[in-house]
């Protein structure tokens, strides 16, 4: 899982492969994502509506779909904690709402409706959802998270609803701290770049953060979706492993978040369909027990972070969060304190948080 | 006419009125005699430079009014002449734009177009003021000062309603069945406003309004000049009225003094409108409450009985779907439990648009449904419960009680598992509990889990709002009932499919024996006349 690079190596020491792609913060706004990054799907609530299809025609594809998300009942959950059938129902209208020119006016005179795909393509991706346990969000293309709807595709993780709170995290970290706010920020391992894109709008036209991800596919996501939210100018993308694009801010930065991999490889086979079926493993595998990246960023937020400098990691849960702060409190030989552990909405122990000394 | 016109056009600074040539009367009714000038002056500009029935083109008649007295008719000029409408006369003065249109169709047509008030008015303006000279005009300042109008020898409302006039059908042209009606409608509407209440709560934001330090705290500010405005608006809106009737119980009387004929049937239809706009007015006066014009929550819960009952709320809330589109108003699906084989345990909708929490506030209570299950495989009659709630969402964010954080507990609804990147799920409910009260609030529908928490957020918002003003009394208790408040026995309205096919509201005992129309949203009648049954049964506060 870990490729050409290995967290496990001092990343200072390891001359990175990307200096090529490495853009300064300031210069960002003007140049398009590495050429290396391919281009994203669109989604398909972003299409034109350029297909039609008859309300009959439609219907009879909605009576079939509901019916296929019927005859799941509670397999999926029982399996591996999958959708049941009324999560997928309401998939199905959330499909119909991306893929239809304004559900609203269904019944149009003429008897037809406008679609973004053919109707056969609609049959096609109902099946894979059901069928093949293809996320809805790789069918439709997007995830709605925070107030932001997210392009996805195969290759990218989509972002969980747990990591939203790393946004709330920074904004509670920057409210009345304008040094903070007006800083440089890193978001690492950025996916889609949700995290970056989401604090980026907490820390407003003063801010900058720079975003990466060791997948060009996740680069070429993030860039596209940090297009869409207008914030080329405050949003910088690299590519690279950990902080082996981030040479030229060491020791600058006034935060920095990350959501790594943290699944024990162990887990990685007995996971949800949706997620080990069709998410990258580069996305998910922590290493033996799943700590590998989050240790090793650990140990770069001392060397990254300017003092009094704000960090966000998300974890597995209650164990990984424990062993973090013991880490921090005592190997990384006091270089960071207000260390504080903070539960997602379940009450799963998630986020590690802390300043630099 | 024109005085019509006079008086709309200074109405929003001073009040315009017809002076009475009675002295007795001038004293009486306009104690604050100012601008004797202004009244010269107009006389001047009808009578002197030209005499308006001179003019054969009616546009250029038109033009001296407008150039001399009446601002308002700068929309009457454009108007292409012969069929005269002028839709700002007759909406700025019958009809408030925000108000909501009456419910029934049959009244739609009135006070829209109000037709010939413009035109006509020219030979009234000669016949007012060339005629004998004996009409001056007055502009009233302070119009708080409870003047009751009068006519020239003395009618008041109160007085034609003492009369007892014979109220005969609208196309009898008879001006005192006409005048007769309208004033019994304004005498309902005050009632239904509770004005004497409203009086002496609008001198005392008055005097509120009026002292010198009160902007010191803006949002105490806000809210006293919000309500000051309102309740000015209302009385003012009242006021005009009645002293539009006069006025054109005068003209009536004065044509026929002059044999104009002209002039009497122009009155008369002055009339006949106004009897049909004062219609609508009463349906406004039933909702004057403060909450009334905001949008609201409507949530439905089942009551015990598994899935039968988990239909009939399932239906109830269809219901008020249906009659939310009616209505105009949007509606949107904050929160659904949908039971394990059919219908709905609880759901929770908003709907958005001018005064929907009037009329749903209706609405607070348990509705009972007897027929003959479809999920009972012995045929049997199956009696079902279903209680709703509704909850306004005031509109203004200074109104809103402020929650702290501390005070919430917010819940990832349904998680289970390890979570986070282990688990793929469109599912992201959220679930807030508002520790202090213990209001719960879920919201499930929306795309991501910082939407639901909104969601979730402002219907938390909303109820605790709603607590806070039955705490201050400022709303009925009974509307402001939770889910958890209502009892099963408070029932409010039977619907009957089985044996006989009959809807009846327990409050008022209006019924309706087509129960499918009822089902399909067509609730007004029901809510009405309970809106009517509440405000009216008082007596004696007018
Ligand atoms: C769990 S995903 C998080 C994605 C995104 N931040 C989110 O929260 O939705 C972890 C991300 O780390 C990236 N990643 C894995 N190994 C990496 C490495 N060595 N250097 C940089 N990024 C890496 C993956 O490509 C993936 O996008």
């Amino acid at each position: 899982m870990k490729l050409s690079f290995s967290p496990r190596l001092s990343p200072f020491l390891m001359p990175s492969l990307f200096t090529n792609l490495h853009r300064s913060v300031c210069s960002a706004s003007s140049i398009p994502p590495p050429p290396t990054t391919p281009k994203p799907q669109t989604p398909l609530f972003l299409r034109p509506p350029t297909h039609s299809a008859t309300t009959s025609d439609l219907q009879k594809w909605h009576d079939w779909a509901n019916t296929l998300a019927s005859s799941v009942g509670s397999t999926f959950v029982d399996l591996d904690n999958g959708p049941d059938s009324t999560l997928l129902r309401r998939e199905l209208k959330w499909l119909m709402e991306d893929a239809i020119e304004e559900t609203k006016n269904v019944d149009n005179n003429d008897g037809s409706v406008r679609l973004r795909v053919e109707i056969e393509e609609l049959y096609m991706l109902w099946k894979q959802r059901v069928e093949e346990r293809r996320p809805f969000q790789y069918v439709v293309g997007c995830e709605h998270w925070r107030d932001l709807v997210l392009c996805v595709e195969e290759g990218v993780l989509i972002p969980r609803p747990e990591t939203e709170l790393i946004v709330d995290l920074v904004g509670d970290a920057v409210l009345g701290n304008e040094g903070l706010r007006e800083g440089l920020w890193a978001d690492l391992g950025t996916g889609s770049g949700a995290i970056a894109i989401g604090i980026a709008r907490v820390l407003g036209s003063g801010g900058r953060v720079i975003a990466t991800d060791l997948s060009p596919t996740a680069v070429g996501v993030a860039a596209f979706n940090v297009q869409r939210y207008g914030l080329q100018d405050i949003v910088e993308l690299r590519q690279g492993s950990w902080f082996g694009p981030l040479k030229d801010v060491e020791g600058k930065l006034s935060g920095f978040v990350s959501n790594p991999p943290y699944i024990p490889s162990d887990n990685i086979a007995g996971l949800q369909a949706e997620v080990g079926r069709h998410e990258p493993r580069v996305a998910l595998d922590g290493g033996v027990n799943g700590m590998d990246d989050l240790l090793h960023l650990c140990k770069g937020a001392a060397f990254m972070l300017k003092p009094g400098g704000f960090f966000a990691f998300e974890t597995n849960g209650e164990e990984q969060c424990k062993y973090l702060v013991e880490y921090m409190e005592n190997d990384a030989g006091g270089s960071f304190c207000n260390l504080n552990i903070v539960a997602d909405f379940a009450g799963i122990n998630r986020f590690v948080t802390g300043f630099r000394r | 006419m024109s005085s019509f016109m006079l008086r709309r056009r200074a109405s929003r600074g001073g009040s315009w009125q017809l002076l009475c040539p009675n002295p007795e009367a001038k004293s009486r009714f306009f104690p604050n005699l100012l601008f004797s000038t202004l009244s010269e002056s107009q006389h001047r500009n009808v009578n002197q430079p030209s005499n308006p029935q001179n003019l054969r083109n009616p546009i250029e008649r038109r033009n001296i009014l407008d150039s001399g007295i009446s601002s308002f008719s700068h929309n009457t000029s454009k108007t292409p002449s012969g069929s005269l409408q002028n839709p700002t006369f007759s909406s700025s003065i019958f009809v408030s734009g925000s108000k909501p249109l009456a419910l029934s169709s049959g009244n739609a047509a009135s006070g829209k177009n109000i037709s010939g008030c413009g035109v006509l008015g020219l030979p009234t303006v000669k016949s007012l003021y060339s005629g004998r000279g004996r009409f001056g005009l007055v502009c009233l300042f302070g119009t708080q000062a409870a003047v009751e109008p009068s006519t020239c020898d003395g009618l008041t409302v109160d007085r034609i309603i003492a009369s007892e006039w014979p109220i005969l059908d609208e196309y009898e042209s008879d001006w005192k069945s006409h005048a007769a009606a309208i004033a019994q409608s304004i005498h309902l509407i005050k009632k239904r406003l509770q004005w004497k209440k409203l009086l002496v709560r609008l001198d005392m934001l008055s005097a509120e309004v009026n002292k010198p330090d009160l902007w010191n705290d803006p949002v105490h500010a806000g809210k006293i000049s919000r309500e000051h405005g309102s309740l000015l608006g209302k009385m003012k809106e009242v006021q005009t009225f009645e002293r539009e009737l006069l006025e054109h119980v005068d003209m009536v009387k004065l044509a026929r003094e002059e044999n104009d004929t002209e002039l009497e049937s122009e009155s008369m239809n002055a009339l006949l409108n106004m009897r049909r706009t004062s219609k609508e007015k009463e349906i406004e006066a039933l909702l004057a409450g403060e909450q009334d014009p905001c949008s609201c929550y409507i949530e439905v819960q089942a009551g015990a009985g598994g899935t039968e009952s988990n239909d009939w709320a399932a239906m109830v809330m269809q219901m008020y779907k249906m009659w939310a589109q009616r209505r105009g108003y949007n509606m949107t699906l904050v929160d659904e439990m949908p039971g394990e084989i059919a219908g709905i345990k609880r759901a929770t909708i908003k709907v958005d648009g001018e005064y929907a929490f009037g009329y749903a506030k209706a609405e607070v209570g348990v509705h009972r449904l007897v027929r003959i299950s479809p999920f009972d495989s012995n045929k049997r009659r199956h009696t079902s419960f279903a209680a709703v709630a509704v909850t306004p969402i005031l509109g203004d964010a200074s109104e809103h009680v402020q929650i702290n954080e501390s005070d919430l507990r917010i819940e990832r609804f349904r998680s289970g598992g390890a979570g986070g990147q282990h688990a793929n799920t469109t599912d992201s409910a959220v679930r807030i509990v508002h520790i202090p009260t213990g209001i719960t609030a879920t919201c499930q529908n929306e795309r991501s889990q910082h939407q639901n928490k909104a969601s979730a957020m402002a219907v938390i918002q909303s109820r605790v709002d709603q607590l806070e003003m039955a705490r201050q009394n400022k709303m009925n208790a009974q509307y402001s009932q939770s889910l958890t408040d209502i009892t099963w026995g408070s029932q409010i309205r039977s619907y009957v499919l089985q044996p006989y096919r009959m809807v009846k509201d327990l409050r008022t005992n209006y019924e309706v024996s087509d129960p499918d129309s009822v089902l399909e949203g067509d609730l007004d009648g029901f809510i009405l006349s309970y809106l009517s049954a509440c405000l009216d049964k008082d007596e004696d506060d007018n």
